[in-house]
């Protein structure tokens, strides 16, 4: 089956994005990311502890196997945003970026206004955008107008593991959208994950949910199975619920007496 | 990162401009159980087969719950208000030949050009009438219906109306920019069909032959910040379902591409008109046009649905109570029409002659407000 | 004395100990260079140029890596 993910210029099999943070350890992540089957995994930058050993993450992950998307977390303007993408570049040689910008410390929402500054001039220098976003119809046609790739509205608050609190949102942005439609933060469960599948997202990103799961390598196999099973479903188009049979024709009875 | 996707394009790659055999067959196989699923599902979605589904003769047996969920629909989302806009034709000068227009250039008909105070006349009865929603239509006459004189006329007109769109030949970009800033909020351009070899069959001479032209004329005014985009085929030329396919495709792109204008879509069944002929290998039977306008409905729930003076009164009040939302009334289609006894020829012969406060009062019965006023462009600052 | 701002923290170095370039800086700090994106006063240094980069006093200077999140 020819089902790829594509943004801009490449193509994807797995729809599951997954996050390296918060896990026990380099060889937990490595063992997660290897039984979620993602291509594409998200990374942070931050200032080397100049008065500590600092351990290298970047050489547990293969990045022949894995694109590797930096993400600006901690940036709380667009402009640390741009500093941290510009950053990230040059530290991996990858245009790729997951745009965050998080001004608010406490529940990490991020600020629409400053995202798409930062789109913008980020887009302008050759970047490849994925924003972070709140679940905004209008915002979500902004950024893809100044050419992001994606646009990755959040399910609920990040780290929350509530599931589909946006879905009336989600469902608009799905609706409208002309980029892939990831959605992102606050997938708790494999079950939100098909649910945000079966509305007809591209995509989802989880993090949480795996790293901090009992065990992280099966939690992973089942949001991958999740996110496959809830493509399938929207492919297949969801069974009838349920039909309201209406025996008179009081809007459309004028028509029998018409000649066909 | 560019956007290749142009409406040319998309037509194209999937053969809704040319050698459309392929979906009359999918329409053909389309089966009750089909149907059955796509009304079960949440209305007001567009997908290409939803519209095939909703399209398909198979749906002709669902035509009653297809009313049902379109009209729930339409007051979900409109409220119980029906629109009401008044045509002001100021040139019937063309210098195109369309096979079906009263219009064209070679029937030998009355022709006419208001000058501003004749406009000014007629817009003042329309005005006095109670619209404050007008349209200025024309035929093809550049040389005449310029972008200055319209920006002068809209100049005058928005003392009395509240929004103006237009219906004249195709313009570019910065022309529809001056429109806009001279307070032009609305166009509307009907392809007519999207078959290719069928336009230019009925476009024999003149710049309307150029389909490409007139197909993306849209993404120009649209572009140019114009809040109404009117789409339309003109129904009789070509197969009703495979143009409403096409057109169904184009709105879904206009609505993606230009997200800040909404889209109407209008029914134009072929009236008769002088001098020009009067047989149709596609004639659209109310029953078609009822289906037609429920399937659009049911896959764009936000779409303006338009039904002028075309229609007979009886077919306009039934579908008033179903999905429309906007309707012309006491249309003159002949310039100078509403201020003299001009002799001047008619686009079409109107088919609903009612007065505008009897059309009001039509609404009124079926239990929906008239609004002759919904929106101040004004209040924008336009 | 000589001064460097290190990742927001003030480096003093006895006149002549201060570490010629970005290369030795790294090297002196145990930082492999390869993990390494860094900034002077708010310029990128690309990789390739951390051994021809001399350092001087009053420089400020970032070092920053990748670490696993979300």
């Amino acid at each position: 089956m020819n089902d790829m993910l594509k943004i801009a210029d490449r193509e994807f099999h797995s729809r599951l994005l997954v996050g390296t943070g918060k896990f026990a350890s380099n060889a937990a992540m490595d063992a997660a990311m290897d039984a979620s089957g993602a291509e594409i995994v998200t990374v942070a930058l931050r200032r080397v502890d100049i008065e500590n050993e600092n351990d290298n993450m970047l050489a547990a992950i293969d990045r022949a196997r894995y694109l590797l998307l930096p993400n600006t977390s901690g940036a709380r303007d667009a402009a640390e945003a741009v500093r941290l993408a510009r950053l990230a570049r040059a530290a991996s040689g990858i245009h790729w970026v997951k745009l965050e910008v998080t001004p608010d410390p406490y529940y990490l929402l991020p600020d629409g206004e400053e995202t798409l500054k930062a789109a913008q001039t980020l887009v302008q220098d050759g970047f490849v955008v994925l924003p972070y976003m709140n679940a905004d119809p209008i915002l979500a046609r902004k950024l893809q107008d100044v050419g992001c790739a994606t646009v990755m509205p959040l399910a609920s608050p990040i780290g929350s593991n509530q599931g589909l609190k946006m879905r009336a949102s989600i469902e608009i942005i799905i609706e409208q959208a002309t980029v892939p439609v990831v959605v992102d933060a606050g997938l708790g469960a494999p079950s939100h994950a098909a649910e945000a599948m079966e509305m007809g997202a591209d995509a989802v990103l989880v993090n949480t949910a795996i790293a901090t799961a009992e065990n992280p390598v099966k939690m992973a196999i089942a949001f991958k199975l999740a996110v496959e099973a809830g493509r399938m479903s929207y492919q297949a188009g969801l069974a009838a619920q349920s039909t309201h049979a209406s025996a008179s024709s009081p809007l459309t009875g004028f028509l029998r007496n018409e000649q066909k | 990162m560019t956007r290749t996707t142009n409406i040319t394009a998309i037509l194209a790659d999937n053969r809704l401009d040319k050698d459309r055999s392929v979906w009359a067959d999918a329409l053909e196989r389309v089966t009750a159980a089909q149907v059955e699923q796509a009304l079960a599902q949440a209305p007001g979605r567009y997908s290409v087969a939803r519209m095939v589904t909703l399209l398909s003769p198979a749906a002709k047996a669902y035509l009653e719950p297809m009313a049902q969920q379109a009209r729930k629909l339409t007051i979900q989302r409109f409220g119980r208000t029906i629109q009401l806009y008044a045509p002001l034709y100021v040139s019937n000068v063309c210098v195109n030949s369309c096979r079906y227009c009263g219009y064209n250039r070679q029937t030998d008909v009355n022709r006419t050009r208001l000058t501003r105070e004749q406009a000014l006349a007629d817009a003042e009865v329309i005005a006095a009438e109670g619209f404050r929603h007008l349209l200025l239509v024309s035929g093809e006459d550049s040389a005449y219906v310029t972008v200055d004189y319209l920006s002068t006329l809209a100049h005058e007109l928005r003392r009395m109306f509240a929004s103006i769109a237009i219906e004249i030949q195709p313009l570019q970009k910065d022309d529809y920019a001056a429109l806009f800033a001279a307070g032009i909020d609305g166009v509307a351009l009907y392809q007519e069909t999207y078959d290719r070899d069928v336009y230019a069959d009925y476009h024999v001479a003149g710049p309307k032959r150029d389909y490409d032209n007139r197909l993306e004329t849209p993404d120009r005014y649209a572009a140019a910040g114009m809040r109404r985009i009117g789409l339309g085929v003109l129904l009789g030329l070509a197969d009703w379902r495979l143009d409403t396919l096409a057109m169904a495709e184009h709105a879904a792109y206009l609505m993606k591409t230009y997200w800040r204008s909404q889209i109407d879509f209008s029914f134009p069944r072929i009236r008769p008109a002088t001098n020009v002929i009067h047989e149709w290998p596609y004639v659209v039977s109310d029953e078609h046009l009822v289906q037609m306008m429920l399937a659009l409905r049911l896959c764009f729930a936000d779409t303006g649905i338009v039904l002028s003076t075309r229609e007979l009164p009886a077919f306009r009040d039934r579908m008033m109570n179903i999905c429309v939302t906007r309707v012309s009334a006491g249309s003159k289609t002949n310039p100078g029409g509403y201020a003299s006894d001009t002799t001047a020829a008619e686009q079409f012969t109107v088919a609903d002659e009612r007065p505008p406060a009897e059309v009001a009062a039509a609404i009124a019965r079926c239990g929906h407000e008239p609004v002759w006023k919904d929106w101040d462009a004004g209040f924008i600052g336009v | 004395m000589a001064l460097l701002k290190i990742n927001g923290i003030d480096k003093t170095y006895a006149s002549g100990a201060m570490p010629a370039t970005l290369a030795d800086l790294l090297t002196q700090m145990n930082i492999d260079a390869a993990t390494v994106v860094a900034e002077i006063d708010g310029a990128i240094v690309p990789r390739q140029a951390f051994a021809d980069t001399r350092l001087a006093d009053g420089m400020t200077l970032e070092l920053v890596r990748f670490v696993p999140g979300g």
